[in-house]
């Protein structure tokens, strides 16, 4: 009995090491705070790019929430694809939204990354659940491996507990709605640039699912063992591969129409 | 009292030419009254100098009037007559023989009645002059021997048709008058104008003898039910009901829909007015003919409670009719919309939504090559949808054939269009120049930045309070509270002025406190339009609970109202799909091409399925100045349910099929309007002639109705000198002559 107990520990421990590494490696560079505010930021507009504060689960050391990970930068640097792509009415800024209030019904998209993490009081599950029911609509992304599925389904599963997550099949439209998604591969971090592997954690096998609801409607996207909220982000950098910025704006945008749509 | 001052009845002073027989002319008398009057004035003058002036004035009048008598007597007045010939003449007594007449009165029921003034002394007198025919009337005419053969039985009353069938029948005859008793209970509601002009051209006279109390003390009626005759299923409906009283002021009833003994919808109505319009609303339930009974329940002590049920036929179309909707960029209104619409069973919604300036994406097409060039830019493409929602899309996106199209598709295919706001919609988008602005339920402000992302909260207007399109809840004051308390609109749109015509049916409040109109809708050629100016109703949708349904309910029943009434190519119809006591119906067909132009040689048959295994095919004819429209009649001759089935051809080619249902119900229009109808008998008897007679001066009939023009008469000159009102009047002349030079003291 004590032989899995360690195991179970010691990855644990390997697995928190390489997130803290991650996180302090780049951290500098995803928080410009310092760069300017656009002069269009207040622009009122049809669609906003809503990203989801949550509460993450704590670990021994402190650090600011997961919510926040390439936060700004990827969300604003996404919705100018979005603008330059489709007829979108796109505002440049994002908006932070949380579910501790009935504000998040005003923004029927929204983007959570790392939710490997979070950790959704039982009040936040059924404004969430409320939120998708009435047709607000959820992508999750940038989480990797099993032990971080795990703990994002312990959140999901208090949100439905009666809905089974699914595997999107390539014919769903969501990968059809503008641009054509049959053929789709792992988006990986920017830990790409010096590790050279494109999983993070054991997530080797990217997995594009979804919660339905019963109509067939797709209520949560869910991007498991890839990053697309990095490629956003480092999309113009010129060591980051474009096949797989271009495959996370198509994606990205695709979601984005799909939930307008749908 | 009449004869008796006048030595002849009011018909002969009528219907008499007055004529002088002296020989000598009118200036001779007038001459020596004016001779003989000044004489007079110069002997007062003399005679009576103490008098005040106005005396001797007075006097002088009198004498006068006395002398001006006696000239006129002296010219013999007498008045040139033509009078039925004795004993050669018919006279036609017709008897009303309807249900009606059966309503008990205090002295009896009413054909009972009737039978007695005839037994008592009317035919007797009649026949001492004339020939009398003896006829009884409900539906139809027929000679009777007897008057025991009238019994008050027949299920219609049909005053008009039975005296065109008299005229008919005695057109070889010497008809010199026609005797009408009845209580004047039309069920055709009237005598038609083709009948009253038939009996003047032969000077016909109709007599007329009414019976029965001209209103009921305490009596509850229904009378016009509006329904539309067609609906989809599941649709919402509003019947507005005519309640007619007597007496009940101020009590309350209930008024219900039924079917089948099921109660749809009920509600408490307080009677007024001698007659209120109330409103009922219910689901029109699943496809299929449905025969709806509208009720008010009996209250204590009503005189005729058959009056208080009404049936109609509502036809739920098995349709489920096609929008399409194209919007001009990504929105969160065009998901919601299409979620709140999803689950109507009666709409099939298409969309084409402009994802990039190059994509098109399509939901909801029947096939992958719909729609595959985009937006229709044919009329046989664009006129197979039924309604048009147009989004936020600018107005030259559309080609100039495309505008056209959108402009006809409301005006000749007779399907509705519905704008909406938006970011490139309305005057933003250009939409404000001819022709697309034709169409539109307003004029659109002239400049741009009319569309504003700011909240708006919405209300009511009297009329959406009144309207369907409206109705989130019952009753109409919850409904006004729930529109209240609707979340903000995310956005709006200035829309502009309404048109003349169009119906504001919600208002916007902007944050400044403007009040603008949200939603407007009008009628526009065959069909209809509407503006809803915001693209921000999806608030309604995600900022409510769950189960909250505003949002679906009011874009189903909006698209509904959007697609109701837009026929299809062949489009049938009857005025009146319930035939109350009446067999004729009148089948009528519209024939349109796949581009909704009239097809004037179209072969248009109606397939009619009825009672007993009935099943005859009848042939509509194409109307003469009505390209495209088609009618015939047929009659129904047994009661119960029909169905027509209506197809056009050209050729070999079928252009469609259209369902008419009808019903005819016997026993129901006797007992409505079951009062005295004295005004339809007065006037009938005052347009050909005759008169209208109570009961009790039925004696004086066969006398009067001498004076006829009709049959075999002869011109007779009745002298009037001698009448007792000319001695009357010389004899008061002169005594008030005599009274007053008495009390002047000038005797």
């Amino acid at each position: 009995m004590m032989r899995p107990r360690i195991f179970t520990g010691a990855l644990l421990g390997i697995a928190l090491l390489a997130f803290q590494g991650r996180f302090r490696g780049f951290r500098g560079e995803v928080d410009n705070d310092d760069a300017p505010f656009p002069p269009d930021g207040n622009e009122k507009t049809e669609f906003v790019f809503a990203r989801l504060r949550y509460p993450s689960v704590r670990f021994a050391w402190g650090f600011r929430g997961n919510w926040a990970t390439d936060y700004w930068k990827a969300d604003r640097q996404f919705v100018q694809g979005v603008r330059r792509l489709t007829r979108i009415h796109v505002r440049s800024v994002e908006q932070v939204v949380d579910l501790d209030s009935d504000e998040i019904y005003n923004w029927p998209w929204i983007y959570a990354v790392e939710v490997g993490h979070w950790d959704l009081t039982d009040a936040q599950c059924r404004r969430l659940r409320d939120y998708l029911l009435r047709g607000g609509f959820l992508m999750v992304d940038d989480f990797h491996g099993t032990w971080e599925w795990e703990n994002f389904m312990a959140s999901l599963s208090r949100v439905f507990p009666d809905r089974p997550v699914v595997d999107l099949d390539s014919q769903d439209p969501i990968f059809h709605v503008l641009y054509d998604l049959d053929e789709r591969f792992q988006v990986p971090g920017i830990q790409y640039w010096y590790s050279g592997r494109l999983y993070e954690k054991d997530g080797i096998e990217p997995r594009w699912r979804a919660v339905y609801d019963d109509k067939g409607r797709v209520l949560v996207a869910i991007c498991h063992n890839m990053d697309l909220g990095d490629a956003w982000e480092w999309a113009d950098h010129p060591r980051y591969p474009e096949p797989y910025a271009s495959l996370a704006y198509r994606i990205g945008i695709n979601y984005i129409i799909y939930a307008m749509t749908h | 009292m009449f004869e008796l001052l006048f030595k002849y009845p009011p018909a002969a002073f009528a219907k008499g030419q007055l004529v002088w027989l002296a020989p000598w002319p009118f200036a001779w008398a007038a001459a020596g009254l004016l001779l003989a009057a000044a004489l007079l004035a110069g002997q007062i003058g003399r005679r009576a100098q103490r008098l005040p002036r106005p005396r001797r004035l007075v006097l002088w009048l009198l004498q006068a009037a006395f002398l001006a008598l006696l000239l006129l007597v002296v010219r013999q007045p007498a008045l040139s007559v033509t009078t039925l010939k004795p004993r050669q003449n018919i006279v036609a007594v017709l008897l009303d023989d309807s249900r009606s007449m059966a309503v008990r009165e205090t002295e009896g029921r009413r054909i009972e009645q009737a039978r007695d003034v005839l037994r008592n002394g009317l035919l007797d007198s009649l026949a001492a002059r004339f020939q009398v025919r003896l006829y009884r009337f409900g539906d139809r005419l027929t000679r009777i021997e007897k008057l025991e053969e009238a019994a008050g039985q027949a299920q219609a009353t049909h005053i008009g048709e039975a005296l065109s069938a008299l005229a008919a029948e005695a057109a070889g005859l010497p008809l010199g008058a026609v005797v009408l008793l009845s209580d004047g209970a039309d069920t055709r509601g009237g005598v038609a104008r083709e009948v009253l002009e038939q009996l003047r051209a032969r000077r016909l006279p109709v007599h007329t003898l009414g019976f029965g109390r001209e209103r009921f003390e305490r009596d509850i009626e229904l009378g016009r039910i509006e329904l539309p005759a067609r609906a989809l299923p599941g649709d919402r409906l509003t019947a507005l009901v005519t309640v007619r009283k007597n007496g009940y002021r101020g009590a309350r009833a209930r008024l219900a829909v039924r079917e089948g003994g099921r109660t749809l919808a009920s509600r408490e109505i307080r009677l007024a007015a001698a007659e209120q319009t109330e409103w009922l609303t219910f689901a029109a339930g699943t496809a299929g003919a449905h025969r709806l009974e509208f009720v008010v329940e009996p209250l204590a002590g009503e005189e005729n409670a058959r009056n208080n049920a009404l049936a109609r036929l509502l036809q739920v179309e098995d349709l489920k009719p096609r929008l399409l909707y194209m919007e001009g960029e990504p929105r969160w209104e065009f998901k919601f919309i299409r979620r709140a619409v999803e689950d109507d069973p009666a709409l099939r919604l298409v969309t084409i939504l402009r994802t990039t300036e190059n994509k098109l994406y399509r939901q909801g097409i029947a096939d992958p090559k719909e729609l595959e060039q985009g937006f229709p830019a044919s009329a046989e493409e664009l006129f197979a949808f039924r309604g048009l929602i147009l989004g936020s899309v600018e107005s030259g996106y559309f080609s100039a054939a495309q505008q056209e199209l959108i402009r006809q598709f409301a005006d000749r295919r007779g399907g509705g269009v519905l704008w909406l706001g938006g970011r490139r919609a309305l005057a933003e988008g250009g939409w404000g120049r001819p022709p697309l602005a034709d169409p539109l339920p307003t004029v659109l402000p002239a400049g741009k930045q009319t569309f504003h992302r700011d909240r708006a909260r919405v209300r009511l207007s009297p009329a959406g309070g009144d309207s369907l399109i409206c109705r989130l809840e019952e009753p109409p004051e919850a409904n006004l509270e729930r529109w209240r308390r609707l979340p903000a609109l995310a956005d709006y749109q200035e829309a502009g002025e309404p048109k003349p015509g169009a119906v504001v049916l919600a208002e916007l409040e902007t944050p400044e406190g403007r009040r603008l109109p949200l939603l407007i809708t009008q009628n526009y050629g065959r069909g209809r339009t509407a503006l809803f100016a915001t693209g921000g109703s999806w608030r309604w949708q995600m900022l409510q609970e769950l189960a909250d349904q505003s949002h679906e309910i009011f874009w189903r029943q909006l698209l509904r109202w959007l697609v109701n009434g837009a026929p299809g190519q062949v489009s049938g119809s009857t005025p009146a799909p319930v035939l109350e006591d009446d067999s004729r119906v009148t089948l009528r067909a519209e024939v349109r091409d796949k581009a909704f132009l009239p097809l004037p040689d179209a072969r248009v048959e109606a397939r009619i399925l009825g009672p007993e295994g009935l099943s005859e095919t009848v042939e509509l004819r194409p109307q003469a100045g009505e390209p495209g429209l088609f009618q015939s009649e047929w009659t129904a001759a047994r009661p119960g349910a029909y169905s027509a089935e209506i197809a056009a051809r050209r050729g070999e080619q079928e252009i469609g099929r259209d369902l008419v249902l009808f019903r005819r119900e016997d026993g129901v229009a006797e007992d409505f309007r079951a009062e005295q109808n004295r005004e339809l008998l007065r006037t009938l008897a005052e347009q050909t002639g005759g008169r209208y007679w109570r009961p009790a001066e039925a004696a004086r009939l066969a006398r009067e109705i001498s004076y006829s023009e009709a049959g075999i008469g002869v011109r007779e000159t009745l002298e009037l000198w001698d009448m007792p009102f000319v001695f009357l009047l010389a004899l008061t002349l002169r005594a008030s002559e005599w009274l007053l030079r008495r009390k002047w003291g000038a005797v």
